[in-house]
């Protein structure tokens, strides 16, 4: 089997929010059928659901028969893919895989999450299932007392600032202003970041991504199901997966985001695209000091200057690399295994001018960065515009 | 649950990690996999009971079962054998949790389990 180019061809989301009146499969079924809606795709070949932790936030499992059936289309290929929060752009990558080998000519990926169902602290717990039972559950601590260990070291060992720390925060805010499905449309100041309530010292809440319910689809093709102009699809140039030892503790260097780093470097070779071309980033920043590091890990900031680099402009919408277009995790929000897919939605969007009022002029090439635990596990993806 | 815990009591109450038989590599949590060397030969070894804080945290809210504990103090701490592990620090006053500080392995308490109501005890580490 050659090779076919793969694209996105039609995106479709939900916005994120506290969605008392839907259930899982109510907001998976309204972002498969925004995608189906804007193609001529009715009946792609697989459908993958990108979710992690649907067996206790909504007691249900076998997601992907599940959607398949309330779509109309038994008989298809369904099923779930999970990797923490991550799941989103690990299904996409099982789809783009696929799609681009020639196996199939379409999926729909579909990541959803129904978080708020469940008591603040079962949230905690459930989350948490995505580290060792035996060793970090065992002695309490959430992912964000691994993220507040994080945090503390970074600032020690690089001399980061508070009010540096709180640069990313402030500039997803600042994107989810105009951003119609994100979580949190108010721009905050570094001082609010640094006056919020502490959750886990030196983290405090608007450190954290939130929590909230949603669901993002996009329509996977290849050249044989790819049907008129490719300008309104967004080509997927390559896409990758890596992960590091599984729990943070583990890792000689706790800084290194090696899953990041190495996903990101094998699929701009593969793609064979300079880092320097890149339009935008759609970075996983579930916690303010996850995006710094992962601005490290990606290279477009030198070690122990994430932060410092945003809180100088560098990744501020207008600069040359604007992070987080729609408000990233901190304010677009993170309904977790849905993440990695809206991070792809947003992508499409720029790279074929549909993104309104958050519009990157000129988008040319974007990656979308999406990890489980703490860089457990990382998929990385590269789209340019279709030609 | 239970059974899970009982099954490896002797690494929650003797911190019983791995060695790895070819470059001598030591781990806590155990290892499949020397992370140094990538051998298969890997050893149970009793961790020293000793070590430094690398990084602490104060959380304000646990995961369900540690509420009673409130706020836990979190702590990356590196072994004299140069294994890191993920404990609380517990009975030490709370300006002296630091970056740097001298800790030493106890036993306490770690959970009431939910189910059965057993008592799970557990290392916890203490200002040296």
């Amino acid at each position: 089997m050659s090779k076919s180019k793969a694209y996105v061809s039609s995106v479709g989301m939900t916005p994120i929010a506290d969605h008392w009146d839907y259930s899982i499969l109510d907001l998976a079924v309204q972002a498969a059928r925004g995608a189906l809606k804007g193609s001529t795709i009715k009946k792609p070949d697989q459908i993958i659901v990108g979710n992690m932790f649907s067996a206790v936030g909504a007691k249900q499992e076998h997601l992907g028969a599940m959607v398949a059936t309330a779509l109309g289309l038994t008989g298809t290929p369904a099923y779930k893919v999970e990797a923490a929060c991550s799941s989103g752009g690990t299904a996409f990558n099982v789809g783009y895989n696929l799609v681009r080998s020639g196996a199939i000519d379409s999926a729909l990926v579909v990541g959803v999450e129904k978080m708020r169902d469940l008591e603040p602290e079962d949230i905690s717990a459930a989350l948490a299932m995505a580290e060792s039972a035996e060793y970090t559950q065992f002695v309490g601590a959430t992912f964000a007392a691994l993220n507040g260990l994080l945090a503390r070291y970074y600032m020690e060992q690089m001399d980061v600032s508070r009010d540096e720390l709180s640069s990313i925060p402030v500039i997803d805010h600042a994107n989810a202003v105009t951003a119609e499905h994100a979580q949190f449309r108010k721009a905050i100041t570094p001082e609010v970041v640094g006056r919020s309530a502490m959750i886990a010292d030196p983290l405090r809440l608007f450190d954290c991504a939130p929590v909230g319910d949603g669901a993002a689809a996009v329509l996977l093709v290849n050249d044989n199901a790819a049907s008129g102009s490719r300008r309104r699809m967004a080509e997927v140039l390559e896409g990758r997966i890596a992960t590091n030892d599984f729990s943070l503790y583990e890792r000689e260097d706790m800084l290194d985001f090696k899953s990041t780093r190495l996903a990101f470097k094998k699929a701009m070779e593969q793609a064979g695209l300079a880092p320097s071309k890149l339009s935008m980033v759609e970075l996983h920043d579930a916690f303010s000091v996850v995006g710094a590091l992962s601005l490290e890990a990606m290279g477009f900031s030198k070690r122990g200057h994430g932060s410092k680099d945003a809180k100088a402009g560098k990744y501020s919408r207008g600069s040359d690399l604007p992070i987080n277009t729609f408000g990233g995790l901190k304010a677009r929000g993170h309904p977790v295994g849905a993440t990695g897919v809206y991070q792809i939605a947003e992508a499409y969007l720029q790279l074929t001018d549909r993104a309104g009022k958050n519009q990157v002029e000129g988008a040319e090439y974007a990656v979308t960065q999406n990890v489980g635990g703490v860089d457990t596990t990382a998929a990385v993806h590269v789209f340019g515009r279709a030609a | 649950m239970s059974i899970q815990h009982w099954r490896i009591k002797d690494r929650y109450y003797r911190l019983i990690g791995s060695k790895c038989a070819d470059c001598g590599d030591e781990f806590f949590p155990p290892v499949y996999t020397c992370k140094g060397c990538g051998s298969e030969h890997i050893k149970d070894k009793e961790m020293p009971k000793t070590g430094r804080i690398l990084t602490y945290t104060q959380l304000h809210e646990p995961l369900p079962g540690f509420e009673a504990q409130t706020p836990l103090y979190l702590a990356v701490v590196k072994l004299e054998n140069g294994a890191r592990i993920l404990t609380q620090i517990v009975d030490s006053p709370p300006d002296s949790v630091k970056t740097g500080a001298k800790v030493r392995a106890t036993i306490r308490r770690a959970m009431v389990d939910g189910d059965s109501g057993q008592i799970i005890y557990g290392f916890k580490f203490l200002i040296a």
